[in-house]
């Protein structure tokens, strides 16, 4: 079953882009020497989001202490699409879905922790962790580790009381949690709500995993970044830039992804799209994606995000949704569709429209 | 409307494996709190814990507990083992799927729902890093470490699941903290509901009974500083934190004509669930308990129940000074002059906070009375406190009549959800 559709009133990305969502389907950007992997990593060329103006920057001092990397883009984001979409008030019925990722604890607390729980043969001994390592770290360390944090950071700042979920996501997590917002729209559990996905790959231990699993051999770039659509019930009183007319996962393990690809464009014949944003995690879903546009859809622009902006995990299908809204309110695009084909093998397909289909 | 329903169940706590004894122990209003066994734990602030009876949740545990060797031991090799939450997960998930009758046919389209705690760290891991003490990442002595090193991925035990049941559906996985598990399941009912699924398999599995996991919690001052066997005692004057616990709780859901059609015994019907957030603080409750009241009227709102229909309340309950009060004034905003009438109990002095599987377990607590007719206790529970001045049963479990249970789970960073069930006909 498909959510009803709703508009979509308004968005937000931080990405390497910096700190906006118009223009960045056409914006060209080039990967940088990352500074966050710069001590464990040093010379990595990454899309890193470029520092945050103080007054752009997500809460207080004392607020941001607490934040993990990515819940510090994702408060930003919440805020800015907040503003975007005009909703003002109404934090009650405003909900809030979030594709999230790993944990990401500054690595100098675990160090500091590590070193104090080193017994005389250099060994980690609990008896030390206990007595002395677990003092040496920052009790907010425990903050930066909770990856639901991602989410509630930016619900507190910005005051978001509604429905609301933190999704794990190596893909698909993050089109659920655009799903679950549209039900939750469609069917008035809230008046309104914000979707997508925060993450970052620039984390010491993200990226080493994914150097361990052959990614970073295979070409994939680190990313990072926050990107929500704000959604709203067709009529609901703000201005529809778009539509979101589908938010499906499909499940990779029971087909090959060409074969899930077929089927779901095939499901729609009637409503051509004329645009394909993709958002492949890794070459070998980048390569099923490319083959399956080229034939299924010839001629169709394709804008692959994740070339343009790296790999930010749970961030990457909503940066694709993101610059999809960017094509269609360009006017580039009339109907667009976004595959995200994450690690699970799960398959993300999202369509926006310029124009409420009848 | 399809009503989903419970149609199996998998439990493992720390009274041990099973959903008998899980019930029974409940039913017998024991408690499962004890000094923590699995690691030295003699230094740490909080040294107790409501620790699953093992000392390794390792492949040898899980092929006597009638896991397939094979794949045991290859998960064992991979390191995936290292993180106890996955044999938790898939002997709740093995229990569950059995209990409910299915098997290979039902597995090509269902999905899952699974709530699952942070990564666990490897601190040893990191250690082989250090160089003149700074972590040395191209030091990495890779093949000399297990795959599954530094620390465990937040859905290894999901995928130990998909892949012990053969599960070809979609996997979704829960990160809301305390209100995680609740949220699976409602997650996997509203599938049912609305027609995306025939068939999910759903709710939570966490440990934090780990140096890191212990030792993070007890450094933002959760769990009691009493390391005592009563350190947590909800809704008492004299509480003063939560104890942490550990273990799984599986659910089959599925539509009730669906398991009526294959000959399922439905066991509970999931009627409403509601979820809000507080927007208040990242580690208090909001005192008022308006945003946990709100989650508790949409749950009966989708249920189609007024609050007078509520028989009995299990409470998130931790036994912290700020949550339940704040419970407590949500509950009575909720269900008005009827909360003075219900009984309420939380389970978490019996078996901890098992964090993001808190929610799962709770509603298998939800059970007891709405099968055996008999709400739990609250275990170590003994002097009343004016600010949570409900029916709180004591530590002796209750016989009554239960139709309607409302089962509340609020997490840490203010993500609230409640899931309203109903006795099966």
């Amino acid at each position: 079953m498909s959510p009803r559709p709703v508009a979509v009133v308004g968005a937000a990305a931080v990405s390497a882009a910096g700190l906006c969502w118009r223009g960045l389907a056409s914006r060209t950007i080039e990967p940088a020497r990352s500074r966050e992997l710069e001590a464990s990593h040093p010379g990595t060329l990454a899309f890193e989001v470029p520092p945050i103006p103080p007054a752009a920057d997500a809460g207080d001092a004392r607020a941001r202490k607490a934040m993990s990397r990515p819940a510090r883009l994702a408060a930003i984001a919440a805020r800015e699409a907040l503003a975007d979409a005009g909703f003002r008030g109404g934090a009650e019925a405003t909900g809030y879905f979030l594709g999230v990722g790993a944990s990401g604890g500054p690595v100098s607390e675990m160090l500091a922790m590590l070193l104090g729980s080193l017994d005389a043969q250099g060994e980690v001994s609990p008896a030390r962790l206990g007595a002395e390592g677990l003092a040496a770290s920052n009790p907010l360390f425990t903050f930066h580790v909770l990856n639901n944090f991602t989410l509630c950071h930016g619900a507190i700042l910005s005051g978001i009381q509604g429905p609301n979920a933190a999704l794990f996501s190596r893909g698909g997590g993050t089109v659920t949690a655009l799903r679950e917002a549209a039900f939750a729209v469609g069917e008035g559990d809230c008046d309104r709500a914000l979707a997508g996905g925060a993450d970052t790959a620039l984390h010491p231990v993200t990226w080493s995993e994914l150097c361990r699993d052959g990614f970073a051999a295979g070409g994939l770039v680190p990313g990072e970044g926050a990107a929500l659509l704000a959604l709203e019930r067709i009529g609901g009183g703000g201005s529809p830039l778009a539509y979101l007319e589908r938010a499906s996962v499909l499940a990779g393990r029971r087909h090959s992804l060409e074969e899930v690809l077929e089927a779901a464009v095939a499901s729609e014949p009637d409503r051509p799209v004329d645009h394909l944003i993709l958002a492949p995690w890794g070459e070998a879903a980048r390569a099923a994606l490319h083959r399956f546009a080229r034939r299924a859809l010839p001629g169709a622009p394709i804008l692959d995000v994740t070339r343009r902006l790296g790999e930010s995990l749970a961030a990457t299908p909503a940066l694709a949704w993101v610059s999809a809204l960017d094509l269609l309110t360009a006017g580039s695009s009339a109907r667009a569709l976004v595959l995200s084909a994450g690690i699970d093998g799960d398959l993300g397909l999202v369509t926006l429209a310029r124009e409420p289909h009848r | 409307m399809i009503t989903p329903v419970i149609t199996g169940v998998g439990v493992v706590s720390g009274f041990g494996v099973g959903t008998a004894t899980f019930l029974d122990a409940l039913a017998a209003g024991r408690s499962a709190v004890g000094p923590i066994q699995s690691f030295d734990a003699r230094t740490f602030p909080t040294r107790v814990a409501a620790e699953v009876p093992v000392r390794r949740a390792d492949g040898a545990w899980l092929g006597s507990l009638g896991v397939d060797m094979a794949l045991a031991s290859c998960w064992e090799r991979e390191g995936r083992l290292r993180d106890r939450k996955v044999a938790f997960a898939v002997l709740a998930a093995a229990e569950a799927w059995r209990h409910a009758g299915c098997g290979p046919r039902d597995a090509a389209d269902a999905g899952l729902s699974i709530a699952l705690g942070l990564e666990h760290g490897f601190l040893d891991d990191f250690a082989v890093l250090l160089r003149e003490g700074a972590l040395d990442w191209s030091a990495d002595p890779g093949a000399a470490l297990p795959p599954v090193r530094h620390r465990s991925t937040v859905d290894l035990a999901a995928r130990a699941v998909e892949e012990l049941l053969g599960l070809r559906g979609i996997t979704t996985i829960h990160a809301s903290a305390c209100a995680a598990g609740g949220l699976a399941v409602a997650h996997a009912a509203a599938l049912v509901r609305r027609g995306d699924a025939d068939l999910v398999l759903c709710g939570g599995a966490d440990s934090m009974v780990n140096p890191l996991g212990i030792g993070g919690m007890s450094r933002i001052g959760a769990p009691s500083p009493r390391s005592e066997l009563d350190a947590c005692r909800p809704f008492d004057r004299r509480r003063d934190g939560l104890v942490i616990g550990e273990g799984a709780a599986l659910f089959v859901v599925e539509a009730e004509p669906h398991a009526l059609a294959r000959g399922a015994r439905p066991l509970a019907r999931l009627l409403g669930w509601g979820s809000t957030q507080d927007a208040y603080r990242l580690s208090a409750p909001r005192p008022d308990g308006s945003a946990a009241r709100r989650a508790m009227e949409r749950a009966l709102a989708r249920a189609g129940l007024p609050p007078s229909a509520v028989d009995y309340v299990n409470a998130h309950g931790t036994g912290t000074v700020l949550n339940d009060p704040a419970e407590v004034r949500a509950i009575r905003g909720a269900l008005g002059a009827h909360a003075e009438r219900v009984p309420v109990s939380s389970i978490k002095g019996a078996v901890g906070h098992l964090m993001a599987a808190s929610g799962a377990i709770e509603i298998a607590a939800c059970l007891l009375p709405l099968q055996r007719g008999l709400c739990p206790g609250t275990a170590h529970h003994r002097e009343r406190d004016p600010e949570c001045d409900l029916d709180i049963v004591g530590e002796a479990p209750r016989r009554l009549a239960v139709s309607v249970a409302l089962t509340n789970s609020f997490g840490f960073g203010g993500q609230n959800v409640s899931v309203v069930l109903g006795r099966s006909p």
